[in-house]
């Protein structure tokens, strides 16, 4: 019953993004509001596979969203007008850098771990603030835009149709997702989950510890730079706020609020998010106070976030 | 337990089914009322954040612009309805965001904004997708209307190398030709000093030195003793804000105001207010003045923006604020459509009336690259002047025609579709 209880939910939720468009009007919202939302909830749910699922805090996501943000928008102005490679060699520099970094760092642990990660975050944002002739500086990466996609037999207006750039993007989401639920469910993933719940035990098992946290924060940092691909392409522009810490932040914001031991907590927390970011903000100056003041009601009533605390009561009641 | 926990949530989303059919059903009564609706301005600038002082000052004199323009009869006789957005100060995604909520969502006829520069070129963009009318308020990029400039925006405030070339002269030939540079490291501050750098090449002084100060530094103090001993004539600052007003300050602790000259380009009323009298120092180039006692109807704008701005004086923000919104309505009104092309052709070459311009000399948006053609003011910063608030002795008017380089050294090229 648990199991088709579940499957209810997916269902609910998938149908509920594949008619987004055709809803979020009459919601008072508007399509690349939707857009936006499935994004930031593609780059929580990655970074959730970190947190939520192995056990460790990073601080620094947003360097790969930033790193895949730039590496789209780069390759569409400079070197080959084309979406899809844009795409492709955005989620290659942030895959690549996060290799590099990630065998660097896969020794730390806790607050160590976090503080490096925010370390090496605030290295790519600098470069991206500093090098105005190649990244734009302060000024942001501008001068270019997403084109159609080329099928070869037809090609997809993504830049004029908000409608179809919304389904690309839930395209990659749902593929992404999917991938991350199957890992999950892998022995790899069941090994995390092992690192999460008591590393020595784990390693008694003879699991290699370490080699495990690298490779899922490379798979975690293959998602959010996928994610900062697409945002960058939802913008036709990257920005070094993209790579900054705060960004990061707003990041793990998104997971702790939905649920970080929950696979869809992340995509709730990212809806919460921007949807309260874009309402608030119209009402008042003072958004971000409220937002703030919300964040620490949940974590101090409800430390396992809004599907957390969803769950339970299902249990108790 | 679990066929229990099940039914609401069906039960819930039947009712959410039933609400949205319910809520698309009335949609169409609303669109029909349209022909009643307001004409739409969408404001897109910082409410929060560092620059959310100026971006509030605009908001004021958008707002002042609009109970004018309400008051005479709107435009082509519907009333004017101004939303305002908070951009945040550094999240250009966010900028982006709310453009597209201002557009997509609330129909806006025209859109204006923004005060950072990385989202006045990035609103540019998403204006020229949607084909939206879009002035730019108090982005100085010169991207805006130079590499990045689009058929559909116009821009305000002035270009970064026409505060520089305005202000150059007067340095060279009154104060000196040996320079050094005290430059924000980032876009701005970059751009600023390639505009001094391209000034002293053609007239042929020379630039002893320059330093690269981190944005947010409070201690300026190594830069001014390395500034002191290359021995320049002018000592150039290009900071902004709080920057600005610490650079200064400790300038004047060092005693360097005795020796050099102090001098740079963009300053705001903003930042003089925030010094201490004795560091009002050096040379400037402001975008706007509110003390022009002899320029008809300035005194009116000033009382006007003084009720609503807590007793004080209109600064340039509030004047770009005001003018972007009159001139949506200016054109419009002349043009009689609003169909962003006919009214971005319109725009060409338009001049503000005198009660808009507020300032001397003739002011129009150039044809090629969709700038306004202002007057600077290049003068001093005074401990004290004539009013409690005026805080800046203009010595001389430089017209923006002069100032501006030609629009076939912009990097504009036009592409109307």
């Amino acid at each position: 019953m648990k199991a088709l209880a579940g499957r209810y939910v997916d269902l609910a939720i998938w149908l509920g993004l594949a008619t987004l468009p055709y809803w979020i009007g009459a919601a008072g919202g508007y399509t690349s509001l939707g857009t936006r939302v499935v994004v930031m909830a593609l780059a929580a749910t990655a970074l959730n596979f970190l947190l939520g699922f192995t056990g460790v805090l990073s601080f620094g996501h947003a360097a790969y969203f930033g790193l895949g943000a730039y590496g789209a928008g780069m390759t569409i102005k400079y070197l080959v007008p084309s979406t899809g490679l844009g795409i492709l060699v955005g989620v290659a520099a942030g895959t690549a850098a996060a290799a590099i970094v990630g065998a660097l760092i896969a020794r730390l642990r806790g607050v160590y771990f976090a503080m490096v990660t925010i370390a090496f975050g605030q290295v790519f944002y600098f470069i991206a603030f500093r090098w105005n002739a190649v990244t734009g500086g302060d000024d942001g990466l501008s001068g270019w835009r997403r084109l159609p996609i080329d099928l070869g037999f037809g090609s997809i207006d993504i830049l004029g149709n908000d409608q179809a750039f919304y389904y690309l993007t839930l395209a990659g989401f749902a593929v992404a997702v999917a991938v991350m639920a199957a890992l999950l469910r892998s022995p790899f993933g069941r090994s995390l989950l092992a690192i999460r719940e008591n590393e020595r035990r784990a390693r008694f098992l003879g699991i290699p510890v370490e080699q495990h946290i690298w490779l899922s924060f490379v798979v975690s940092c293959f998602f959010v730079s996928l994610a900062g691909a697409l945002y960058a392409l939802l913008n036709n522009f990257a920005d070094p706020h993209d790579l900054r810490w705060d960004q990061s932040g707003d990041f793990v914001i998104m997971a702790v609020l939905g649920g970080m031991r929950t696979f869809w907590g992340p995509l709730v927390g990212a809806a919460i998010f921007v949807v309260l970011q874009d309402y608030l903000s119209t009402l008042t100056d003072n958004w971000m106070s409220l937002i703030g003041v919300f964040f620490i009601l949940v974590v101090m009533f409800f430390p396992r976030g809004v599907l957390g605390m969803l769950r339970r009561r299902k249990a108790t009641s | 337990m679990d066929e229990h926990t099940e039914s609401p949530g069906r039960r819930r989303m039947l009712k959410a089914a039933a609400a949205a059919g319910i809520l698309q059903a009335t949609g169409p009564f609303i669109i029909s009322a349209r022909g009643e609706q307001p004409i739409k301005i969408g404001l897109n600038d910082p409410l929060t954040g560092t620059y959310a002082e100026l971006g509030k000052n605009e908001q004021i004199g958008c707002e002042y612009a609009i109970e004018q323009i309400n008051a005479k009869g709107g435009i082509l006789g519907r009333q004017v309805q101004l939303l305002v957005e908070d951009s945040t100060s550094a999240d250009t995604g966010a900028a982006v965001q709310k453009a597209r909520k201002l557009i997509d969502r609330d129909k806006v006829d025209f859109l204006l904004g923004n005060v950072n520069s990385a989202m006045a070129v990035a609103l540019g963009q998403v204006s020229n997708e949607r084909r939206i009318y879009h002035v730019v308020t108090g982005g100085h990029t010169d991207a805006v209307t130079g590499s990045d400039c689009h058929w559909n925006v116009f821009r305000v405030c002035n270009t970064t190398r026409m505060e520089t070339n305005s202000v150059s002269k007067t340095l060279f030939s009154k104060y000196g030709k040996k320079w050094y540079f005290i430059t924000p490291d980032y876009a701005f501050g970059h751009t600023l000093q390639e505009g001094f750098e391209a000034a002293l090449k053609q007239y042929g002084g020379t630039e002893v030195g320059a330093d690269l100060v981190p944005l947010g530094a409070t201690d300026f103090s190594s830069y001014l003793i390395k500034a002191q001993a290359a021995k320049p004539d002018v000592i150039i600052f290009l900071q902004a804000g709080q920057d600005m007003i610490n650079a200064l300050k400790q300038a004047v602790q060092f005693g360097l105001d005795k020796r050099f000259h102090i001098a740079g380009a963009q300053q705001e009323l903003e930042v003089l207010d925030g010094l201490s009298p004795n560091a009002r120092i050096g040379t400037w180039v402001f975008e706007w003045y509110w003390n022009q006692p002899n320029v008809p109807h300035v005194a009116e704008f000033v009382a006007g923006i003084r009720k609503r701005n807590n007793g004080k004086v209109p600064t340039a923000r509030h004047w770009f604020g005001y003018v972007a919104a009159w001139t949506c309505a200016l054109v419009a009104n002349q043009a009689k459509t609003l169909d962003a092309v006919k009214l971005a052709k319109a725009t060409e070459n338009f001049k503000l009336p005198p009660e808009v311009a507020l300032m001397p000399g003739e002011t129009f948006y150039r044809a090629g690259d969709h700038q306004l053609m202002p007057t600077l003011y290049v003068g001093h910063a005074q401990e004290k002047g004539s009013a409690p608030e005026d805080l800046f002795h203009v010595d001389e008017l430089v017209k923006g025609v002069d100032a501006a380089l030609p629009v076939s050294e912009t990097g504009c090229h036009m592409k109307w579709s």
